[in-house]
């Protein structure tokens, strides 16, 4: 399908869906029954994310054998799998990354799987320390664990496994080498501890808010919980454009730095927006690959199949873009008109943070209220 | 979490199993209706129609006085009937009303130059009421000064030493004025609120003499946490304010949102566990200190939480949640609170037992509470 076409295609559909809203709009706003957020909770916390963190935890265990088995006996081939399988869990992270509630942010969590953006180059900097001292510690996964956050995770592993400055030392086993594979598999180590755990705490935090109602502290309706998962939603697209997208476009053309990118050594920045709309659009959709049921999603809410459709097709265009760029933000920007394309594709996002906010945010009832939508 | 409140109950003097049941047999045995105070806030209807309005312990409605446009904080007059009413930001107008009936008995003019921000403080004698605003041509924060012995003109004004100043607290002894200065600059041509030195913003706490104009004390956050609006504050007996701050920068930036300050110090920035951290959203409310003074709430609306800490140990205590929450005014026992909601609630809050309990009187769910909540103790 072609982007101008379905571009063009989708926004006379939003307008429609727009004029179809403002008759209906008493109807649109209506009170939802606390009992139809409870069901999307239900679908969204107990069915759909479980599986996808027990596919987490699996990835991040296969990419520490992996890596295990590289380290024993390393070569060419053993570091195309590594990275590989790096490859494959930071696909699931990107998919649950943007879900940013409970155990996924408590102590830090999010932060030690993920060290990122990293706007003084804290990770740079004590990458290079690390490396002039090699300190044994660094070496074990329990001890790596209580490091700073920026020599733990995926970006600290992409270091040692996607900058071609250590490629030779790693499959040569230098003693550079032996050091950075050792390092690297102890982050894979604590990366499988840390994801375990999470895996772990998520059934608690889904029953709080499962069980939301009067005599809860945290969550003293069910709407008031399902807000959390509107808010990873609207949040979730808010990030890509400002921070993924917005860091490496900078204040102009000249001013552009893949660099400032996530994930850009292991050339996969765009790659990650890709997966986080996976995750995200589960929150509306209600299906996330083999897990869950379309349409069981914060959609449930939505009474308006003209808006629905709208919102799918808007969706699936920015998709549809992303696969026709390249993964690298650095590939892209060497395009002639690589600078442009990204511009486009954040004006996509913002268009559909916009449908969130209206639409979504409208008909949902969880789009803010009076004090948090213009306060002072 | 649990520990920290330990300590705390110790340092309340009501710490360990001993004095925990009877606090709580305490709380039981004088239901809330028996507060006697009347709660002052602004409000709006469902039609972009506005509100003061008053509700009585229980949540029943008092009163409700129209007011031209949104207000925000309300300035209570000490030992006097008047309660000042400035409109939010970029406000043209403030009125002055009767605390028992709503009725108007003044009206305050913004000059054409200036526009008001929303809060307002008397004088401990009650004879002068200062109310922060924007000199938008001069990018520049001004503390006006009302004379309400006559008639509410403005008699002076002077410099908050800062940018975008917001909520000011007359500190302990009466003669200085603390002002967070939000560090924003806003211009009325460009609808007064967007903020347009995000990249630059420089927001301080100052405290300055009220009768000279002269800075005394002024503290800034570090450098790295400019973005730090410094909004709202509270003031405790012993001379503590309490400061919440509102971030303008990334949603996914690590940054404290809550902070203490002893004039002559440093700002002592606080920080709540990561998962409660989040749910505050980078946005602060309304500050306010506990009857005793150690414990502070602040609330969060964008995250529907309130926050409550220790203003010795500087420690986090707990959360409750409260949809929309944000009016946070203090009774007279410690470490509760009562709390407004823009969707229209309002409930009374136990920081200690961290308990919640909505207001029994529905007529106050008719109105959507805006931003800040004063009581008026009979």
């Amino acid at each position: 399908m072609s982007l101008q076409f379905c571009w063009r295609t989708t926004c006379l559909l939003t307008t429609a869906a727009a004029l179809f809203i403002s008759i209906a709009a008493p109807k649109a706003h209506a009170d939802i029954p606390d009992e139809n957020y409870q069901l999307i909770l239900e679908h969204l916390l107990t069915t759909v994310m479980p599986p996808k963190l027990d596919a987490l935890h699996g990835a991040t265990s296969d990419l520490a054998d992996t890596l295990e088995d590289f380290c024993s006996d390393p070569d060419e081939d053993g570091l195309a799998d590594a990275r590989g399988d790096f490859h494959t869990a930071m696909d699931i992270w990107q998919e649950i990354q943007p879900w940013r509630m409970g155990p996924l942010v408590a102590n830090g969590r999010d932060q030690h799987i993920e060290y990122w953006p990293d706007k003084h180059g804290t990770a740079t900097r004590q990458f290079r320390k690390l490396m002039f001292n090699k300190p044994a510690a660094f070496t074990d996964p329990v001890k790596l664990s209580e490091a700073s956050a920026a020599l733990q995770g995926f970006p600290a592993l992409e270091e040692v496994l996607f900058d071609d400055a250590h490629s030779n030392a790693l499959t040569s086993a230098s003693e550079d080498g032996i050091f950075l594979c050792q390092y690297g598999s102890a982050i894979a180590t604590n990366l499988v501890t840390i994801t375990d755990e999470l895996r772990d705490e998520w059934p608690g935090f889904a029953e709080a808010m499962r069980n939301a109602g009067p005599d809860s502290m945290d969550y003293p309706t069910a709407k008031f919980a399902a807000t959390d998962l509107y808010r990873a939603l609207h949040e979730g697209l808010l990030i890509i454009s400002t921070q993924k997208l917005g860091r490496p476009l900078g204040d102009g053309e000249k001013d552009a730095k893949a660099s400032r990118g996530e994930s850009e050594t292991s050339k996969r920045s765009l790659r990650n927006i890709h997966h986080n709309l996976i995750g995200l659009l589960a929150i509306y959709d209600g299906k996330w690959g083999d897990a869950g049921e379309e349409g069981k999603g914060l959609a449930a809410l939505i009474d308006s199949s003209l808006l629905d459709r709208s919102f799918r097709l808007n969706w699936q265009t920015v998709q549809d873009t992303l696969a026709d760029l390249p993964p690298s933000l650095a590939e892209l920007l060497d395009q002639p008109d690589g600078y442009q394309k990204l511009v486009d594709l954040q004006g996509q996002i913002d268009f559909l943070t916009t449908l969130v906010e209206n639409d979504v945010g409208g008909n949902t009832n969880l789009g803010g209220g009076f004090n948090a939508l213009d306060g002072d | 979490m649990r520990h920290q409140r330990r300590e705390f109950l110790k340092l309340m003097g009501v710490g360990g199993a001993f004095t925990l049941l009877p606090l709580d047999l305490a709380r039981a045995a004088t239901p809330a209706v028996q507060d006697r105070a009347t709660y002052i806030s602004a409000s709006a209807g469902d039609h972009d129609d506005y509100y003061v309005s008053a509700f009585n312990a229980a949540g029943k409605i008092l009163f409700e006085q129209p007011l031209p446009g949104r207000g925000h904080d309300l300035g209570l007059r000490p030992n006097h009937v008047d309660v000042a009413a400035v409109e939010r930001r970029p406000g043209l107008y403030a009125l002055i009303l009767d605390r028992h009936t709503g009725d108007v008995r003044a009206k305050l003019h913004c000059p054409e130059d200036r526009r008001f921000y929303g809060h307002s403080i008397y004088s401990n004698d009650g004879r002068f009421l200062y109310v922060s605003e924007n000199d938008f041509a001069h990018q520049r924060g001004v503390i006006s000064v009302w004379d309400a012995n006559d008639g509410y003109r403005r008699v002076a004004e002077f410099d908050s030493y800062g940018m975008g100043p917001h909520e000011l607290h007359l500190m302990p002894g009466g003669d200085q004025i603390a002002v967070a200065n939000g560090g924003l600059h806003t211009h009325p041509d460009q609808d007064g609120r967007t903020p347009l030195n995000i990249a630059t913003m420089e927001p301080n706490l100052s405290v300055i003499d009220r009768k000279t104009g002269e800075l005394v004390h002024q503290a800034s956050l570090k450098q790295d946490w400019h973005q730090l609006s410094i909004r709202h504050i509270d003031v405790a007996t012993n001379g503590t304010i309490a400061v919440g701050f509102q971030y303008h920068g990334g949603l996914t930036d690590e940054v404290p949102l809550v902070g203490t300050y002893n004039p002559g110090k440093e700002i002592r920035a606080m920080e709540a566990p990561d998962t409660v951290q989040v749910r505050m959203r980078q946005y602060c409310g309304s500050v306010r200190f506990d009857a005793s003074g150690q414990v502070f709430g602040i609330s969060c609306p964008r995250g529907g939480i309130v926050t409550f800490w220790d203003a010795k140990t500087s420690d986090f205590l707990t959360h409750i949640a409260a949809p929309d929450g944000c009016g946070l005014s203090a009774t007279d026992r410690a470490g509760e609170f009562v709390n407004t909601s823009g969707l229209g609630n309002g409930w009374r809050m136990d920081a200690i037992r961290r308990k919640r309990v909505e207001l029994p009187d529905d007529s106050h769910k008719s109105l959507r509470w805006d931003n800040h909540l004063q009581r008026i103790a009979i």
